[in-house]
């Protein structure tokens, strides 16, 4: 787990690749949709996922046990896959496993606004991110949101949360802080990749994904028709929107659609799109956007086979596949019939 | 850079210098594709141990593909041979 050295993507690729083998495919979601939460579990136990749910069996049950060894399992593996990158690969992957950092700190700045309980906050965060171990109990342990902000002084969210701190004491919500995080988290995604092909690919993969997240961010603002400053949300570094462009668009959701249809990403999302506008539904545009950077990184993955970017590609199906589990144990518990749990899932 | 190669190949053949004596060559020659296996074999090697690292069952595989590369340094042998 070091940045020194020279990159090993050979290594890191050889062991992704086999890990890869052993996800779920259609067959495991079909059986697992037309199971209970407890066979779920025990289904689990007999995958890859059977240390996680042992270790947490005599203290869990049900679907908090499903979820819980889901968060651990995405945690070690991810955090394996950082111990054995060197040199410049690390830096890559990194990179993108920062996003658990940043929801950590979302987690914990909400469980101190919302004064919940040290272990209720601690089994939902994701220790996959690069803070450790000392830093995250020393953030469970901060009492107030001055303090979590304390703690994160040396790291890239010390300063935008600082700044945001003092809207949140003016207006006493959220939003401000949480923005600030993602902001700093996003802000550092882009910023200074190298110049080799495969690096490319992978910046052309992350611009995507904050084009998506823009697009989705517009269409429910635009849909749900708040009062709100649209370009506040905007996040920097795609290539499809600008702030004053995303600022207009959101403001007439048939202009956005007719956008997004024509821009470089019209082939993948059209049919998506069609439905949006047909059937009014938001969530099949989601998860059609969630499939188009799932596919994406798929294809993403064979194109260099010995670079940063098969990794990554595991790192989304791995992503996808906890939350399609996490979808079906859910959906099982609020009694959904197999097929509408199905429609929830997405399967490339 | 191009010229200064042919340059010191012109002074090294015209002053008859080591590497025109064919054992030379052929002795440069198998270093260099000993060289060459030694690199192709830590990319495989390193992934072949990573994969062995997930399945215990890939030893065999993993071993094979590894020395693979060291074919090129037999046939580089051959030239010994056929100078010497």
């Amino acid at each position: 787990m070091s940045a020194a050295g020279s990159p090993n993507p050979e290594y890191v690729v050889a062991r992704v690749r086999a890990r890869r083998g052993s996800l779920f495919g259609d067959e495991e979601y079909r059986k697992l949709t037309r199971m209970g939460p407890a066979e779920i579990a025990r289904f689990m136990e007999e995958s890859s996922y059977g240390a996680e749910i042992n270790a947490l069996g005599s203290r869990h049950g049900g679907v908090d046990l499903i979820e819980y060894a889901l968060n651990r399992n995405l945690a070690e593996q991810f955090d394996a896959i950082l111990d054995w990158s060197e040199g410049s690969l690390y830096g890559l992957i990194a990179r993108y496993l920062r996003k658990f950092d940043a929801w950590n700190v979302k987690t914990v700045i909400r469980g101190v606004y919302t004064d919940a309980e040290q272990e209720a906050v601690e089994v939902d965060l994701i220790r996959a991110g690069e803070f450790d171990d000392r830093r995250i109990r020393r953030l469970l342990e901060a009492d107030s949101i001055d303090g979590v902000i304390e703690v994160l002084e040396d790291t890239i969210y010390g300063e935008p949360l600082r700044e945001a701190y003092a809207e949140f004491e003016e207006t006493g919500v959220l939003v401000p802080l949480e923005n600030a995080v993602d902001r700093a988290f996003y802000e550092r995604l882009l910023s200074g990749l190298g110049g080799d092909e495969p690096t490319r690919q992978y910046e052309a993969f992350l611009k995507a994904e904050v084009d998506f997240r823009n697009a989705t961010n517009a269409l429910r603002l635009a849909r749900s028709g708040a009062d709100i400053d649209p370009a506040a949300y905007f996040i920097e570094g795609g290539d499809l929107f600008t702030r004053s462009s995303l600022a207009r668009l959101a403001q007439n959701i048939d202009e956005l659609v007719e956008y997004i249809g024509d821009s470089q990403y019209g082939d993948e999302l059209g049919p998506a799109l069609r439905e949006l506008e047909e059937a009014d539904s938001l969530i099949a545009f989601e998860h059609a956007i969630d499939a188009a950077l799932l596919a994406y990184g798929d294809r993403l993955g064979t194109i260099h086979p010995v670079s940063v970017t098969p990794i990554i590609s595991y790192i989304l199906a791995k992503e996808r596949e906890t939350e399609n589990i996490r979808a079906i144990a859910r959906g099982k518990e609020a009694g959904l019939s197999p097929d509408e749990i199905e429609s929830e899932l997405v399967i490339t | 850079m191009f010229e200064a190669t042919n340059e010191l190949g012109n002074l090294v053949l015209s002053t008859g210098g080591t590497l025109t004596d064919p054992n030379a060559a052929a002795a440069l020659a198998v270093g260099l594709a000993a060289l060459g296996a030694g690199y192709a074999e830590r990319g495989i090697g390193s992934a072949a141990v990573g994969a062995m690292a997930e399945d215990d069952d890939l030893f065999v595989n993993g071993l094979i593909l590894t020395v693979l590369p060291e074919t090129i340094v037999i046939l580089a042998l051959v030239v010994v041979f056929i100078v010497g």
